[in-house]
């Protein structure tokens, strides 16, 4: 307390500094005299007594400076100096301050903003929940050990038997429609478990969010719902009289009973939702039988659960697994073989962070490699400065300056360039995220990231410039203090002779940035190159001139056969439309991003090896899909009108060849007979194997069955069109026949296929663009540094270059000398770059991404990462942009007047 | 000058003040002639090193300063005791007399050889 009160003091002392100078002078200078007093009383003479007086002070200026700097904090005072003598000095020379603080603020905006995106998603992917470090994500796993979401009944027995588990809750996330008929609009929200709100301990700002007694199993009870602050800002006007009020969701009436707060935006990371209803409305909103809702099948229910306080991961887990293996023997039939388990959040593959995890890892670890460029360059720059304020340091050290102050301050002066950066940096960085947002996929959900400047972004961000300034600033520094006195001080302005060491040094920051360019390109090119390689794959059907679009029938209040009947309306009006070619629909739609759906399935003739997985992915098509899709049949016939819902007509479907390969070893299935939905099916035909998770899958065995004999009132709706021309000129006719049919269904997001399948690339379209980018700037960044170097290395050499000419050296030889110089020092860069970069590939080949198709994931770079083209080509373009910047200083030494060399300086 | 200790290291606040409490209000000369009186003129003290400590007790609250006018009417600036001051220098007193109590007790013969 004393303590602080006197740092207190201090600091206001350095404020009215020159007062307090004033005051102690008068102070001492009044002690002086009254002690002189006393002497001369004392029988001196005057002299003697100041004589006498002073010694016993110790000296008037001393005692002075010594009250001085008790009087303020001598350390902060120094540094205050030395950041106005940086300031001074950054002022002087504008041009080096500009290139410097920008190099810094592209790496370190780079950096910031990958950080910001990997924070979002990775690090803290659910906001304005409470205490998330317990929260976990509960998943149940099939016996093929993929990571599936929850049925209904599966949660329940969680939620009334683990003990170690605070709390668990469930989420549907899904599409509602909010408002009357045609005026309605799409609105992404969850259908949770009563005590979803609860359990993520998410306080209302306004009203309540569920209690207790919604939290029950009574399907169709509790008409009630939670909204978004963001909607209730931009629909309500912020009104807190809108808790009370009803609002009309998929055309039934919801009681709005409260307002999440504003940094609650649901239970799935980067992803904003704006309703939440308790999913015992599920039946009634969605038209799903209540059945669905005891159904341990319907595996639909994304779970997350908090662990009680003092719980580990692991010991919750192992509750879990144990009960969910008592469940697996008690509910065989639908059961047998799965388990479940926990996850930290943000490896739950269900959500954003799947997708994009694997991408901004390597994005963060190029920022990196981004950063170490940067601070090579910003390295080289401070030395060559160095060398240019020799003399000054010098003169500093001669005069008594110690060198220990020195390199404070020459250490001052890089913080301060790289805090300029930073925040230059920091200002770019809700830009550079907006870009980053740009690449997402159309037409799906929206991702909410951008405003991500939280205090760990922040705090990010300034270790990074700390690093940097470290990083960049203290071989300079140290160099700076070295300065051997004497010889500089004789040196008389030969600054080309004893800078040897200086350029040494230069050399091997300008290899090693070499070096890391190449790792950067390299990376680059090995994500280009595999991206290019997988959009090249042919998907197996074809994608082109179709337009799709998903419709959201239930949220229109339809009911199954009404929607049937819709599909069936609307299919034979387009038919009918001038330039349409085919028409189909279908539940899922391939290589999008929403999960795919599958059936287990029990094979006659087959006989599973135990814990073998029959989940067995499956489309639900109407006759019309795999012509539309141009995927052909390799045996037996298509679905027809025929194969409809009628008690007389079999239940068929159509397998793809890897289900032939899998379960028939290559003899003829036409005939054979499967059975799931609790039906037997006939196989009738065989369909060719095409991609439908991602374009970079191998094999998977598959099934389609016909709409009208299996559709399910939980399932989606895709409608697809083909046409001649441009897809995209069907769309006012698609939206004039909708409309003609049902003015309350609006078509709202149809997109070509082409670009819809395009989803299922974007992560690898998002690391190989920003990788592209980044590489350029490395490449660049890297090549103004060496040009830098070189220049300023024939500069230096201005006078023996003019020497070598006056003897009679030719042009040619001196333009070959300097150049073989370049390529030397790009040489041995590219040595230790090839090294690194061996290391850097094996790790990028390692990285996978998932979009929820069971969890199944695929590496981001094909197995053919070792493409030893793209190092040979990564190489042979450095090698040019090396010659490239030696060559241009080069010739200028070449086209030196001898005469004008040897007078320069 | 030789026969003359210097001050032990950390002993001149307390010996600050306690010659404010006795003495009242007081300039630095002042302060630091008392402090070589009492001590019998055996102690060598550095006025030089008076003021920064008056500074620092100052700056922790202890004593506060005035400009005044000195007995032979010079311009000087007085020192006084604060309540903080105060408090500290019946703590510091205490410590001090514990530390001598317990120094003494390991030097005494008669202890020792008990």
């Amino acid at each position: 307390m004393r303590q602080l009160k006197a740092i207190l003091a201090r600091l206001r002392g350095i404020v009215a500094q020159d007062r307090a100078s004033a005051e102690i002078a008068a102070e001492l200078e009044s002690h002086l005299q009254m002690h002189i007093d006393d002497n001369v009383r004392a029988g001196m003479t005057p002299q003697e007594a100041r004589r006498a007086a002073l010694i016993q002070l110790g000296g008037m200026e001393q005692t002075a400076q010594a009250v001085r700097e008790r009087s303020t904090l001598p350390w902060l005072e120094t540094l205050l100096q030395d950041v106005r003598y940086g300031v001074r000095m950054i002022a002087r020379n504008p041009m080096f301050a500009a290139v410097t603080i920008l190099t810094l603020a592209v790496g370190i905006g780079a950096s910031t903003t990958a950080f910001s995106w990997i924070n979002a998603v990775l690090l803290r992917p659910l906001s304005g929940v409470a205490d998330p470090q317990r929260l976990v994500a509960l998943e149940s796993v099939t016996p093929g050990g993929e990571w599936v979401p929850n049925s209904y009944p599966d949660y329940q027995d969680f939620r009334d038997q683990l003990q170690l588990l605070q709390s668990i809750a469930v989420t549907h996330p899904a599409a509602f429609s909010i408002g009357k008929d045609d005026h309605a609009e799409r609105v992404w929200g969850e259908l949770v478990s009563g005590n979803f709100l609860a359990v993520l301990g998410v306080k209302p700002q306004v009203g309540r969010i569920f209690s207790p007694n919604e939290y029950g199993d009574k399907p169709g009870a509790f008409p009630v719902a939670v909204i978004s602050d963001r909607y209730w800002r931009s629909h309500y006007a912020a009104d807190p009289a809108i808790v009370g009020r009803t609002i009309r969701v998929n055309q039934h009436e919801l009681t709005v009973i409260g307002v999440a707060p504003p940094d609650f935006h649901g239970s799935v990371a980067a992803v904003a939702f704006d309703l939440w209803v308790p999913y015992m409305q599920q039946p009634v909103l969605n038209g799903v039988g209540t059945w669905m809702l005891r159904d341990r099948q319907d595996r639909n229910m994304l779970g997350i659960a908090r662990l009680k306080p003092g719980v580990t991961m692991d010991q919750a887990r192992q509750e879990l697994a144990a009960l969910a293996s008592r469940m697996a023997v008690a509910d065989a039939d639908t059961n047998q073989g799965m388990s479940a388990t926990l996850l930290p959040l943000s490896k739950s593959p269900h959500g954003p962070q799947g997708m994009l995890g694997g991408p901004l890892r390597i994005l963060m670890g190029v920022c990196i490699l981004l950063l170490g460029i940067v601070c090579v360059n910003v390295a080289n720059l401070l030395l060559a400065r160095a060398t240019v304020r020799e003399k000054e340091f010098s003169t500093r050290l001669a005069l008594g300056a110690g060198r220990r102050r020195l390199v404070q301050q020459v250490l001052m002066e890089s913080l301060l360039l790289s805090a300029a950066g930073a925040v230059l940096g920091i200002a770019a960085t809700p830009w550079l995220s907006r870009l980053l947002q740009a690449l997402m996929p159309p037409g799906q959900l929206s991702l909410t990231i951008g405003s991500g400047l939280d205090a760990r972004v922040l705090f990010f961000t300034a270790g990074i410039c700390v690093i940097t300034t470290v990083a960049a600033g203290v071989v300079p520094a140290l160099q700076s203090s070295r300065v051997d006195m004497n010889a500089k001080m004789n040196e008389g302005g030969r600054t080309g002779v004893a800078a040897r060491g200086h350029h040494r040094l230069r050399s091997a920051l300008v290899a090693s940035e070499v070096a890391l360019a190449l790792v950067a390109l390299v990376c680059a090119g090995l994500l280009v190159r595999s991206f290019q390689k997988t959009s090249r794959i042919d998907p197996g059907f074809d994608p082109n001139h179709v337009l799709l679009n998903q419709f959201y029938l239930a949220t229109n209040g339809y009911s199954l056969d009404q929607r049937v009947q819709f599909c069936r309306r609307l299919a034979d009006a387009m038919q009918s439309t001038p330039g349409v070619t085919n028409v189909a629909y279908s539940d899922g739609v391939p290589l999008g991003f929403e999960p795919s759906w599958w059936e287990d399935l029990r094979i006659e003739g087959y006989a599973p090896a135990s814990g073998e997985n029959m989940k067995m992915f499956r489309n639900v098509i109407s006759p019309g899909y795999l012509d539309l899709m141009r995927i052909p049949l390799v045996e037996g016939r298509n679905f027809t009108e025929g194969d409809n819902e009628n008690r007389d007509s079999t239940k068929v479907m159509i397998v793809n060849q890897a289900f032939v390969q899998r379960f028939f070893a290559g003899r003829d299935p036409i005939g054979h007979k499967v059975h799931g939905w609790g039906n037997w099916y006939r196989i009738v035909g065989v369909a060719q194997d095409s991609k439908y998770h991602y374009l970079a899958e191998s094999q998977v065995p598959y099934f389609y069955v016909p709409f009208r004999q299996v559709y399910r009132a939980d399932m989606n709706l895709a409608f697809y069109v083909r046409t001649h021309g441009d897809p995209d000129r069907l769309l006012p006719s698609l939206r004039a026949v909708v409309r003609k049919i049902d003015p309350n269904v609006t078509v709202f997001d149809a997109v070509p296929l082409k670009e819809f399948i395009g989803a299922s690339l974007y992560p690898q379209r998002m690391a190989a663009t920003l990788l592209a980018a980044l590489g350029a700037l490395a490449v660049l960044l890297a090549a103004i540094g060496l040009y830098s170097v070189m220049a300023w290395s024939v500069a230096q050499r201005t006078q023996e270059i003019g020497i070598r000419m006056a003897l009679g050296a030719r042009p040619a030889a001196v333009l070959g000398m300097v150049v073989r110089q370049g390529l030397k020092l790009a040489a041995m860069g590219l040595a230790a770059g090839v090294l690194l970069t061996l290391a850097a590939g094996r790790s990028i080949a390692a990285v996978s991404f998932t979009d929820s198709a069971m969890g199944n994931s695929v590496s981001l770079v094909g197995h053919d990462a070792a493409d030893p083209w793209i190092y040979v080509a990564a190489v042979a373009f450095l090698c040019g942009i090396a010659a490239l910047a030696a060559y241009v200083p080069a010739r200028r030494a070449a086209s030196i007047d001898p005469m004008q060399a040897l007078r320069s300086e | 000058m030789t026969d003359k200790t210097d001050v032990w290291q950390g002993t001149l606040a307390l010996m600050v003040l306690k010659t404010l409490e006795t003495m009242g209000p007081q300039h630095g000369y002042g302060i630091a002639r008392r402090i070589e009186q009492t001590s019998g003129n055996v102690l060598a003290l550095n006025y030089g090193t008076l003021y920064p400590m008056l500074l620092k007790l100052e700056q922790e609250g202890a004593i506060a300063s005035e400009w005044g006018t000195s007995d032979n009417n010079r311009k000087a600036k007085f020192y006084k005791l604060t309540r903080a001051g105060r408090k500290q220098l019946e703590r510091a007193t205490q410590d001090w007399q514990q530390a001598t109590a317990i120094v003494a007790r390991f030097l005494s013969p008669a202890e020792e050889a008990r």
